[in-house]
């Protein structure tokens, strides 16, 4: 493995480890998720400019299409919960619950 | 020029480890936009520099904004930083467990090729990059439309899950 590909591997998978062990609030794990978007689009960049092969440089400008949908979905969805719980803290979801 | 893309992939994983360490969102957006920066570089040094100012209008300046303006929402009288006790320990928990591992993997690091897409052609104005996603347009325009077609259709559902007064999506607005 070279180091680019082990860098990019490595992040990613640090990134998702990030995502997993969320700790207070929502915002930081929706950054986490951003990061991995990131190290996509980065990695099917250098797929195609490694190997010399530059067709698919489209499909990376697709997927920054798509993770930009994806994000703005998630910060809909925090403003939902900024809206009701008052912040974005993820143990204000458990808290004072019958 | 190869020790340029190193440094630039060592920042790349640092900058990582310290978004992936959830420190307050504030921290970790400033080290998304540094890894973000990171990565540009080490696009434009294996010769994809279109792809790279794509990502920096469209990731950097139109998604890591608005990320910033939510960051706001988020707000909390003392944020912490990478200078709290469970925030740096995660860090380094991350760092080790990337070098840990990257024992494994080390086999074959100078083997692999540095040389950049537009060496192959001198005469020409024609760069890999910006033909291949020049054929979003002519081959791939189908997709363009499905894109377009998605974005506006992420707009309206942004729209009912906002909606407040419980008319929208969820009730609870």
């Amino acid at each position: 493995m070279t180091l680019t590909h082990y860098a990019f591997s490595s992040s990613y998978f640090m990134s998702f480890l990030g995502l997993i062990f969320y700790r207070k609030h929502l915002l930081s794990a929706l950054l986490c998720l951003e990061a991995m978007m990131l190290i996509l689009f980065i990695s099917l960049c250098l797929w195609g400019l490694i190997l010399a092969s530059t067709v698919f440089s489209a499909g990376p400008m697709i997927l920054l299409a798509f993770s930009a949908c994806e994000a703005s979905a998630g910060l809909a969805l925090l403003v939902a919960m900024a809206r009701t719980h008052g912040t974005d803290r993820l143990k204000n979801l458990s808290l004072l619950r019958c | 020029m190869v020790y340029m893309t190193y440094l630039l992939l060592i920042g790349l994983v640092l900058g990582l480890a310290a978004v992936a360490s959830n420190p307050s969102p504030y921290f970790a957006a400033l080290g998304l936009v540094t890894v973000a920066g990171m990565s540009c570089g080490i696009l434009v040094g294996y010769g994809g520099s279109f792809l790279s100012l794509i990502l920096f209008l469209i990731y950097l300046g139109g998604m890591l904004v608005v990320f910033a303006y939510s960051a706001a929402l988020a707000s909390e009288p003392y944020p912490e930083g990478w200078g709290s006790w469970p925030v740096s320990t995660l860090m380094l928990v991350y760092v080790l467990l990337v070098v840990c591992v990257s024992v494994f993997f080390s086999g074959g690091w100078f083997e692999g090729s540095w040389v950049t897409v537009d060496e192959f052609s001198e005469f020409t104005l024609f760069r890999g990059d910006s033909g291949g996603v020049a054929l979003m347009y002519s081959s791939g325009g189908g997709v363009l439309m499905l894109g377009g077609w998605v974005l506006l259709l992420t707009l309206f559902v942004v729209l009912e899950l906002t909606r407040g007064l419980s008319r929208g999506t969820l009730r609870a607005v």
